[in-house]
C-alpha cells in the first residue's frame, strides 16, 4: 500500500503533461493540433502522410512551428533484402517513440511522418525521391523542400536508430535521449521462463544426485571442449567482432572470388574455417591412432589407417606452414653454424 | 631370489628415472633461460620499452628506501603539479620478488646491481614457470607428459615475448604464480591435504599482488568446482581444495592495496562466493546421505531441497541487486568485453583502440603457439580417456583460455601454458604408444617373442604400476572408494595387455609417425629460437636498421635522457606526449607532467592542447605548469615511424574531448592527415609541427620527410617563445627550452599602455588553457 501515492503521483503528473500539451499547441495551429491528435493515435507516433496532408502542411507560412521527418517507404520493395526497409522503418518507429517519451514538451515541435509510395505518389515526385531508402528531414524554414530540405546520408542510419537520433540532435537540435528499445522476450515471456525453470529444477536436481543427466556423458563434453577449441583458433571471434565476410570478390577480376587474404591483420571467415580445421584434424587423428587404432586386431587395416592419418596430418601441417609464411610473408629460417654450409 | 632381485632392479629404475628426470629439468630450467638472453646478446643489458622504465624506478626506489616507504610512497617526479600515490596503485608483486632477489644476492656478497636484477628477472621465473608446468602436467597425466610440457613451456613464443631479459613487466613472475597456483590447487585435489591447500591461498595471493589477471584464476577454479559438483564428482577434497582457497584467499587478497574491497565488492569475485554457498549445500546433502538411511534420505532429500532452494534464491536476490545497483553491473569494461566480445567495439573506443585488445586472426596463432596448435586437439581427447579431476580441470584452463584468447590477442599468454600441457600430455601418449611398438617389434623379432615381449610390455607395466601404486600409498587415506574402483578396473586391463599383447601398432608406420612427431618438434625448437632472436628481442630504447653499408644502431632516446640528466637542474619539469613519461622519470630523473599510468585525462588532454595550440598559447600553458623543457620525438629524419607526428591526431583527439576549441577538422585536409603544403594553417601553426620541423629544412635543403614520403609544407620558420637546446645524432629527440618572458621596456610598455594594456591585463586573468 505504501507504493500508491506514488504511483497516484506519477499518473497525475502523465496526466497532467498529457492535458497540457495539447493545450499548449492548441493556442498556435489548427494543422498542429491535428497532427497531434494522429501522433497520440499511432502507437508509434508515426504519422501515415497523404498527399492532401503534405499540401496542407507545406502551404503553412515559414517558419512553421515544427520539424518534420519523413520516411519514405514502399511496400513492394520490403521484399528486398538489400534495402532492408522493415528494419529501418522499424528503427524509424523506435526513435520517434523513445523521442516522443522522453520529450514530452516538444512532440509538437517534431512530427515523425512516413509516405507510402503506391498512395503518394506525387509527394515522392515533389520531394524529388527516385530511390530507397530516402529519410528527409524539413526544417521549418524550408518553403521550396526539394531543394531546402535535408535528406539523411546512408551514414546516418547505418547504425539504425542510434545514428537517426545523432542526426536529429546534430540537424534539429533536439535531444532524442535513451532509445527506448523493446527487450527481446517480453515480460510475460519471461515470467514463463522463469515459471518453467523453477519447475524444472527439482527434477533437474533429483536426476543430477542420481548422476543421469546429459552432463555426465564425457563424450559431449569431450566434443564440446574440440568445438569451442576449432572456434576459437579458426579466428571466428575475429569474423564476429569485425563482420568479416566469408569470401570477398578479386577485385582485379570481380567474377573469381577471394578465399585467402593476403597480410595478416585480417582474414576472411572461409579462410578461418579452413585453417581452424587443419589446426584440429591434425590432433583428432593423432588421438584416433594413439587411442583407437591401437585396439583394432587387423593389421593390414592399422597400417592403412595409419598411413593415411600420417599423410593428412603432413600435408596438413606443410599447408599450413606455407600458407603462413605466404600470408604474413615472415621467413622462418633456422641458425645453422656457418661452417656447416 | 628371484622377487628380491627383480625388486631391486625395480628400485634401481626407479632411481634412475628420478635422476634423469632431475637433469632433464634442469636442462629446460636452464634452457628457458638462456633462450630470452637474446635480447642481451643482440642489443646490451637494458630495461625495455615503457612501462618496465616504471618497474625499475619503483624497484630502485624500493631497494634504497625500504619496503614501509615504498608502501606510503607518494611520487611528486610525475603528474606535475598532482603527484602519483605510487604504494597504493601498483601491483607490488614484480617489485618486491626483485627487491628480495638483489637483497638476497648483496647478503651473500654477490653486488649485482639492481638494473641487473630487474633485467634477469622474468628469464629467472620463466625457468620457475617451466618447473611449475612439470609439476602441473605431472599431476595431471604423469611424469613423462610434465616433463614434455615442461620443455614445451620453456620455449613457447607467446611466453618468451613478454619475458626476455629486460622486459621488466608484471606478467614476468605473474605467469609463473599462475601456473604454480594451478598446481597447488589439483596438488589439493589429488591429496586432499589442508598443506597443500593454504599454501594455495599464498599462491594465489602472490598472484593477486603480481597481475591483474588473478580474476582469471579466481573465476576459473570456482567454474571448475562447479563442473566437478554437476557431474557427480564432489568429494571432501574437492571441499577442502576449494573452501580454504576463498576464504584465506579472499582475506589476503584483500591486503593487497590496489585490490583492496574490490575482493568482495566487484562482480569478478561474485562467482567464487556463489560456488562457495553451493559447495557447503553439497557437502551438507553428501552427509546427510551418509548417516541417513536411502527412505530416510529421500525425504531429507524433498525438506532440505526446498528449504535450500529458498535459501540460495534469497541469496541470489541480494547478489543480483548489488550487482544491478552498480552501472555497469559491477564488471569491469576490459572483463565484459570477455564475455560480449563485440561489447567493446561498441561501448568503449578507448579499450577497442588498443592493438593488445584485438582479436587474433589464425596466423597469431601460428606464429604464438606454433604446432602446439596441431597438438592441443589430442590432448584434450587423451585427458578425457580416462576422466579424472585434475585432467577435467586441464581441460576446463584450455577451453576457456583459447576462447578468452579469440577475443583479446593479448590472453594469448594465459593460453600459452594451457596449449603447452595438453601438447605435452598429447606428444608423450604419442611416443608412449609408438615407441612401444617398435621395442615390441624389434625385440620380438631378434629373440624368443613369447617371453620378451611379455617382458617388454611387463617394463612399462612395471613403470606405469610403480607410480600408480606409490600414489595410491599417499592417497589411500583420502580418496574416495569410487578412486580405488576405478584403478581396479584399471589393474585388470593392463593385465589384459599383457596376455593379449594387442594395443601396438605395426613397425614401419610407427617408426614412421615417430619421425614425423620429432620433425614436429624440430620444426618447433626453430619456430620458437627464431621468434626469440628476432622478432621479440628489440628493446624499443635502442634501434638498429640494417642497410647494405652494415648496422646502424639509433641511441637516441638514452642520448636525450643522459643530456636532460647532465644538463638541466633537479627540479626542473619535462613536458612531453606521455609515451615517455616513465622512461622520463627513471632516465632522466626529471619531473614530467603526464605519464604512462593514464589515470588522469584532463591531464593529459591539457598536455595534447599544448602541443596542438600555436605557439604562444601553448607557451602559455606550459608556463602555467611550470614546464620548463619539452621534450618531442621525430621520425623523419631516420624514418621512424612511431613519432608524435604520426602519434598527433590522438593529442588533438584527446585534448578536443576536454576542451572544445581544438577541432580535429582543423587539422586535417578534406578528411586527410597531412603534413605538406597541402596541409591547413592550423596544423603548420601548432606547435608539435613547430618543433619538430625546426630547422628540418637544414638538413638536406629541401624538408623530406621519410616516415610520412614528403616534402614538408612550412620550411623556414622562427621560434619566439621556444628555443632549441639539444637535438640528438638522428634527430629523434628534440628538446627545447621556453624563453622566459621578455623584459618589458619602458618606452614600449608606455607606447602601448593606451592601446593594450587593459586587454593584457584581461588575457593574464584568463585561464591559458581555454
Amino acid at each position: 500500500m505504501a507504493i500508491s501515492p506514488t504511483t497516484f503521483a506519477i499518473a497525475a503528473l502523465l496526466l497532467i503533461s498529457h492535458l497540457t500539451s495539447p493545450a499548449a499547441s492548441l493556442s498556435s495551429d489548427p494543422i498542429v493540433t491535428e497532427l497531434s491528435a494522429l501522433q497520440s493515435q499511432s502507437p508509434t507516433g508515426v504519422i501515415r502522410l497523404s498527399d492532401s496532408l503534405l499540401r496542407r502542411i507545406l502551404s503553412l507560412p515559414t517558419p512553421r512551428p515544427f520539424h518534420a521527418l519523413i520516411f519514405f517507404d514502399a511496400h513492394h520493395l520490403h521484399s528486398k533484402p538489400e534495402l532492408s526497409l522493415p528494419t529501418l522503418k522499424s528503427e524509424f518507429a523506435l526513435v520517434s517513440a523513445s523521442f516522443q517519451s522522453n520529450n514530452p514538451n516538444h512532440k509538437s515541435k517534431l512530427f515523425f511522418f512516413e509516405v507510402e509510395f503506391q498512395e503518394s505518389q506525387s509527394s515522392f515526385a515533389q520531394f524529388g525521391v527516385n530511390s530507397l531508402p530516402h529519410i528527409r528531414l524539413i526544417p521549418p524554414t524550408a518553403s521550396d523542400v526539394k531543394t531546402e530540405s535535408i535528406q539523411m546520408d546512408a551514414a546516418d542510419y547505418s547504425r539504425l536508430a542510434d545514428s537517426m537520433a545523432e542526426f536529429i540532435e546534430s540537424r534539429a537540435k533536439f535531444t532524442v535521449g535513451q532509445i527506448n528499445r523493446p527487450p527481446v522476450v517480453s515480460r510475460k515471456q519471461i515470467a514463463f521462463i522463469i515459471a518453467v525453470i523453477l519447475i524444472m529444477t527439482p527434477f533437474f536436481l533429483k536426476k543430477l544426485i542420481s548422476g543421469n543427466t546429459i552432463f555426465h556423458d564425457k563424450n559431449i563434453w569431450m566434443a564440446g571442449a574440440v568445438f569451442v577449441y576449432f572456434f576459437s583458433v579458426s579466428g571466428a571471434m575475429f569474423n564476429i567482432i569485425r563482420k568479416m565476410p566469408m569470401v570477398i570478390a578479386d577485385r582485379q577480376d570481380p567474377s573469381k572470388l577471394v578465399f585467402f587474404y593476403q597480410g595478416s591483420g585480417m582474414q576472411l571467415g572461409a579462410e578461418g574455417f579452413s585453417i581452424g580445421f587443419l589446426y584440429t584434424i591434425v590432433g583428432l587423428l593423432l588421438a584416433f591412432v594413439t587411442h583407437v587404432l591401437v585396439r583394432v586386431k587387423n593389421k593390414t587395416a592399422q597400417r592403412l589407417v595409419m598411413l593415411f592419418a600420417l599423410f593428412v596430418s603432413f600435408w596438413a601441417v606443410k599447408k599450413v606452414i606455407s600458407l603462413d609464411n605466404w600470408k604474413t610473408g615472415y621467413s622462418i629460417h633456422a641458425y645453422i653454424p656457418s661452417s656447416w654450409q | 631370489m628371484a622377487a628380491q632381485e627383480t625388486s631391486q632392479s625395480a628400485i634401481f629404475r626407479h632411481a634412475f628415472g628420478n635422476v634423469l628426470s632431475f637433469t632433464v629439468l634442469l636442462l629446460i630450467g636452464v634452457m628457458a633461460f638462456s633462450i630470452r638472453l637474446f635480447s642481451v646478446i643482440k642489443y646490451e643489458s637494458v630495461i625495455h620499452e615503457f612501462d618496465p622504465y616504471f618497474n625499475y624506478r619503483v624497484t630502485q626506489f624500493l631497494t634504497k628506501s625500504g619496503v614501509y616507504d615504498f608502501w606510503n610512497w607518494f611520487d611528486d617526479r610525475t603528474w606535475y603539479p598532482l603527484g602519483r600515490v605510487i604504494g597504493g596503485t601498483v601491483y607490488p608483486g614484480l617489485t618486491l620478488t626483485a627487491g628480495t632477489l638483489w637483497r638476497i644476492l648483496n647478503s651473500i656478497n654477490i653486488p649485482l646491481s639492481v638494473e641487473t636484477v630487474c633485467v634477469f628477472t622474468a628469464p629467472v621465473f620463466s625457468a620457475f614457470a617451466s618447473w611449475a608446468t612439470y609439476l602441473l602436467t605431472k599431476e595431471i597425466k604423469g611424469a613423462g607428459a610434465g616433463l614434455t610440457a615442461a620443455a614445451l613451456l620453456a620455449m613457447v613464443p607467446s611466453y618468451i615475448s613478454r619475458s626476455v631479459a629486460g622486459s621488466y613487466d608484471n606478467e614476468a613472475v605473474a605467469i609463473f604464480a599462475l601456473i604454480f597456483t594451478f598446481y597447488l590447487y589439483i596438488k589439493t585435489l589429488n591429496t586432499g591435504s589442508l598443506f597443500y591447500a593454504t599454501l594455495n591461498a599464498i599462491a594465489y595471493f602472490y598472484m593477486v599482488c603480481s597481475w591483474g589477471g588473478y580474476t582469471f584464476i579466481i573465476n576459473l577454479i570456482p567454474m571448475h568446482v562447479l563442473l566437478c559438483i554437476v557431474t557427480g564428482r564432489y568429494s571432501p577434497r574437492l571441499y577442502i581444495a576449494y573452501a580454504p582457497l576463498v576464504v584465506l584467499g579472499t582475506l589476503l587478497a584483500a591486503l593487497v592495496p590496489v585490490v583492496g574491497f574490490n575482493a568482495v565488492m566487484t562482480s569478478e569475485h561474485f562467482a567464487s562466493f556463489l560456488v562457495f554457498i553451493i559447495i557447503h549445500v553439497v557437502a551438507l546433502v553428501y552427509y546427510i546421505k551418509g548417516i541417513l538411511t536411502p527412505q530416510m534420505f529421500k525425504v531429507a532429500v524433498t525438506l532440505v531441497v526446498s528449504v535450500g532452494m529458498v535459501l540460495c534464491f534469497a541469496v541470489l536476490a541480494v547478489l543480483i541487486a548489488l550487482v544491478a545497483s552498480s552501472p555497469t553491473k559491477g564488471w569491469s569494461g576490459r572483463s565484459l568485453s570477455l564475455l560480449d566480445p563485440t561489447y567493446a567495439s561498441k561501448y568503449i573506443p578507448i579499450i577497442a583502440s588498443v592493438s593488445e585488445h584485438q582479436p587474433p586472426t589464425w596466423p597469431s596463432y601460428f606464429m604464438d603457439i606454433n604446432v602446439l596448435a596441431f597438438l592441443v586437439p589430442a590432448g584434450i581427447i587423451a585427458c578425457f580417456l580416462p576422466l579424472s579431476d585434475a585432467s577435467s580441470f586441464a581441460v576446463l584452463y584450455i577451453v576457456t583460455s583459447v576462447y578468452f584468447s579469440g577475443v583479446m590477442v593479448r590472453l594469448m599468454l594465459v593460453l600459452a601454458p594451457a596449449a603447452c600441457i595438453m601438447s605435452g600430455i598429447a606428444l608423450s601418449e604419442a611416443f608412449d604408444v609408438f615407441t612401444r611398438s617398435i621395442k615390441f617389434h624389434l625385440v620380438g623379432t631378434t629373440q624368443n617373442p613369447q617371453e620378451n615381449a611379455g617382458d617388454a610390455t611387463k617394463v612399462t607395466q612395471n613403470d606405469v604400476k610403480s607410480e600408480k601404486s606409490e600414489d595410491t600409498v599417499k592417497e589411500r587415506s583420502s580418496r574416495k572408494s569410487k578412486k580405488k574402483d576405478k584403478e581396479n578396473i584399471e589393474k585388470p586391463s593392463l593385465v589384459s595387455r599383457v596376455e593379449k599383447r594387442l594395443l601396438v601398432l605395426p613397425l614401419e608406420t610407427s617408426v614412421m609417425a615417430v619421425f614425423l612427431v620429432v620433425l614436429l618438434g624440430a620444426f618447433y625448437v626453430v619456430h620458437c629460437v627464431w621468434a626469440a632472436a628476432e622478432a621479440y628481442s628489440a628493446p624499443s630504447i635502442v634501434l638498429t636498421s640494417r642497410s647494405h653499408d652494415g648496422l646502424h644502431v639509433f641511441d637516441d632516446f638514452r642520448e636525450a635522457y643522459a643530456w636532460l640528466s647532465h644538463n638541466t637542474e633537479v627540479d626542473d619539469k619535462v613536458a612531453s606526449w606521455w609515451d615517455y613519461g616513465y622512461q622520463t622519470t627513471a632516465m632522466a630523473n626529471r619531473t614530467v607532467i603526464v605519464d604512462n599510468n593514464t589515470w588522469n585525462n584532463t591531464h593529459i588532454a591539457t598536455v595534447g592542447t599544448a602541443l596542438s595550440s600555436p605557439e604562444k598559447a601553448a607557451w602559455d600553458i606550459f608556463n602555467s605548469l611550470d614546464v620548463k623543457y619539452v621534450l618531442v620525438v621525430f621520425g623523419g629524419l631516420v624514418g621512424y615511424p612511431s613519432d608524435d607526428i604520426n602519434k598527433f591526431l590522438w593529442m588533438v583527439r584527446i585534448g578536443g574531448g576536454v576542451f572544445p576549441h581544438i577541432k580535429e577538422p582543423d587539422y586535417l585536409r578534406d578528411g586527410q592527415y597531412r603534413i605538406d603544403s597541402q596541409a591547413t594553417p592550423t596544423m603548420l601553426n601548432c606547435l608539435m609541427y613547430k618543433l619538430s620541423y625546426y630547422r628540418f629544412v637544414e638538413t638536406d635543403g629541401r624538408g623530406y620527410d621519410k616516415v610520412r614520403n614528403t616534402e614538408i609544407g612550412k620550411k623556414h620558420f622562427k621560434l619566439n617563445h621556444f628555443e632549441e637546446v639539444f637535438t640528438t645524432h638522428h634527430w629523434m629527440v628534440r628538446i627545447y627550452k621556453l624563453k622566459s618572458p621578455r623584459n618589458r621596456i619602458r618606452g614600449k610598455t608606455k607606447r602601448s599602455k593606451s592601446k593594450s594594456g587593459t586587454s593584457k591585463r584581461s588575457t593574464r586573468k584568463k585561464n591559458p588553457w581555454q
